[in-house]
């Protein structure tokens, strides 16, 4: 896909992500729409998937470590074909299978039930330690937060990773600047997330995560040195001028207003019709 | 125990080339015959634990068939969240190894006591939990926990501990008979079934005769075999080294109020504190009455009453 495709395509998931929480009546907007153009550059043109057949061995392993951030994977999953896209209009209804934290229970299809963070990096090196095994040259990709970060077992996966030379992993951070009860940065003293997975032995690069073109062309450069595990700290934006940068939109969900006015901004209609 | 282990995990590893070792850089020297024979699926992921059971949930999702260990209090307590979320709620094939759980660290104070790992692993949906009496009990049992569609765990005490002599061999899910006997029934797990075995040896020259039951897997229980020990005795004495909350003696006083039967129920073991002052084993057992001595007071005590 062409660069402008894919902005139309991020376009197109962030509405759909805004009519979910409308219809799921639940938060986390900020981190769901927050990597939006990440997952679009994965998703369509990077990673090896294949939506007839999810558990095909050779499939590049997708883990969204910060669970909660899962209604913009649970629509490029849907906008792929892996189920129908009606099915969003469940999201976070009782006893769906798109839960507001993904469940292998209610959607085998995720490599991983999350919600609790500081997981995805841990399972990620055991899986991928497998594939070493299996003389596979699958990949893993691991969604992190930034406020999961804080989560000292990333760190510990981080060591393990680089001390197994595990070059066929990639971290992405989605460095959106806010936790659940403030700005990262200043709960965690301003240090860089970059140098911090240099130090643990990562290939690091810092990027413009809401910018299409540098997020494709520092993926291209995958994996970024040999023997070693990337990590990409992705500086994102909501993508919606008026979510920008507040805290509150881990919480609210958009009033009717506010949907109308968000969708009217990203000139895009969700993938899928009202709920019934 | 743990020669046994690492022999037990050799002849596993010959037999599963998906089997895959890992630690959590413990076992000094216990494990080198599994390095030297299959190095490449030996993993030491450094002191942390937290990462060792992730990586292994992420490899069994992968199909093979990890093997975690470390002592049981750092098995257990301490990486706790991952063991629920990422092995438990996921029902993947992991098996944690608990070394020297229950007190057998009791002289190394508080931080390395797990008098509360049988508990904390019970707790969870779906795991099968174990504490094999002695070394041919592992080597006997470890086969058959490899063969399970789901986690376990097992504690595993030191070195050197005596063989125990039973009646019958150890079947998974299912109370090992070690001595026959009348109206008070001895039901223990782990290494305490020695003491419990060398108790009822004695008693015998004093004309009194419990049974003994062993119960290596504590969960699930064996409520089958309870119902008969229930119907047969008149009372059920646990002995077990483990917190009084969600231990086998808690589980079987739980099982108890819900069955319908008139035994009486009562145990032996430590006491819900921490056990300050870094004590022998020996002496911490004596104290609480749980040692062969303290045993054999409680038998004759209810044999006369």
């Amino acid at each position: 896909m062409t660069i402008e495709a894919l902005e139309k395509k991020a376009r197109e998931i962030r509405a759909t992500c805004v009519q979910m929480a409308c219809d799921g009546n639940v938060g986390h907007l900020s981190s769901t729409l927050s990597y939006v153009d990440v997952l679009v550059a994965l998703y369509y043109g990077w990673l090896k998937i294949f939506p007839s057949d999810p558990a095909n061995p050779d499939r590049d392993r997708f883990i969204l470590s910060k669970g909660h951030g899962c209604g913009s994977l649970y629509s490029v999953l849907a906008d792929l074909g892996y189920f129908p896209a009606a099915r969003l209009a469940e999201y976070n209804r009782e006893g769906s299978s798109l839960p507001c934290h993904p469940c292998v229970h209610a959607l085998p299809l995720m490599e991983m039930s999350s919600g609790s963070l500081g997981h995805g990096l841990g399972v990620a090196t055991g899986i991928l330690y497998g594939l070493r095994r299996r003389k596979s040259s699958a990949r893993a990709v691991v969604l992190l937060g930034d406020g999961e970060c804080n989560e000292g077992s990333v760190w510990e996966s981080a060591m393990v990773a680089a001390a197994h030379n595990l070059d066929n992993l990639l971290a992405v951070v989605d460095y959106n600047g806010i936790q659940a009860v403030g700005k990262s940065d200043e709960i965690m003293g301003h240090t860089s997330l970059e140098e911090k997975f240099r130090s643990f032995g990562w290939a690091a690069v810092t990027i413009d995560g809401s910018d299409m073109k540098s997020v494709v062309a520092a993926l291209a450069r995958f994996p970024f040195e040999k023997w070693k595990p990337s990590a990409i700290i992705a500086k994102t934006k909501m993508g919606v001028s008026f979510m920008e940068g507040d805290v509150l939109w881990h919480y609210r969900k958009p009033s009717e207003e506010e949907r109308v006015k968000a969708l009217a901004e990203l000139k895009a209609k969700p993938i899928y019709g009202p709920a019934k | 125990m743990r020669s046994a282990f690492s022999k037990a995990l050799c002849l596993a590893a010959g037999n599963d080339p998906e089997l895959m070792f890992l630690t959590g850089d413990l076992g000094f020297q216990v494990f080198d015959e599994f390095v030297s024979k299959f190095g490449d699926r030996y993993i030491n992921v450094g002191i942390a634990e937290a990462q060792m059971v992730d990586m292994a949930a992420g490899l069994a999702k992968e199909g093979f068939r990890p093997v975690a260990y470390s002592i049981a209090s750092f098995m257990t307590a301490r990486p706790f969240e991952q063991i629920r979320i990422c092995v438990s709620y996921p029902d993947l094939p992991v098996l944690l190894v608990g070394a020297g759980g229950g007190y057998a660290y009791s002289s190394s104070g508080v931080t390395h006591h797990a008098g509360d790992d049988l508990a904390l692993m019970s707790i969870l949906p779906g795991m099968t939990v174990t504490a094999p009496c002695d070394p041919a009990e592992i080597g006997l049992l470890l086969p058959q926990i490899l063969k399970l569609p789901g986690p376990a765990y097992m504690r595993i005490g030191k070195f050197g501990e005596p063989e125990v002599r039973a009646e019958e061999p150890p079947v998974l899910g299912k109370a090992r008979l070690i001595a026959r006997g009348e109206k008070v029934a001895l039901v223990t797990t782990g290494d305490l079934a020695y003491a419990a075995l060398e108790a009822v040896t004695e008693l015998r020259k004093e004309g009194i005769t419990p049974s003994l039951h062993h119960f290596h897997t504590v969960k699930p229980l064996d409520t089958e075999a309870l119902g008969r020990i229930a119907a047969g005795a008149g009372t059920i004495m646990a002995v077990e080294e483990s917190s009084p909350a969600g231990g086998l003696g808690s589980s079987i006083a739980n099982w108890l109020a819900r069955a319908d039967h008139k035994c009486r129920f009562a145990r032996l073991g430590p006491p819900d504190e921490f056990l300050y002052g870094n004590h022998s084993r020996e002496k911490v057992a004596a104290r609480y009455g749980y040692d062969k001595r303290g045993i054999m007071d409680s038998c004759r005590k209810t044999w006369r009453g």
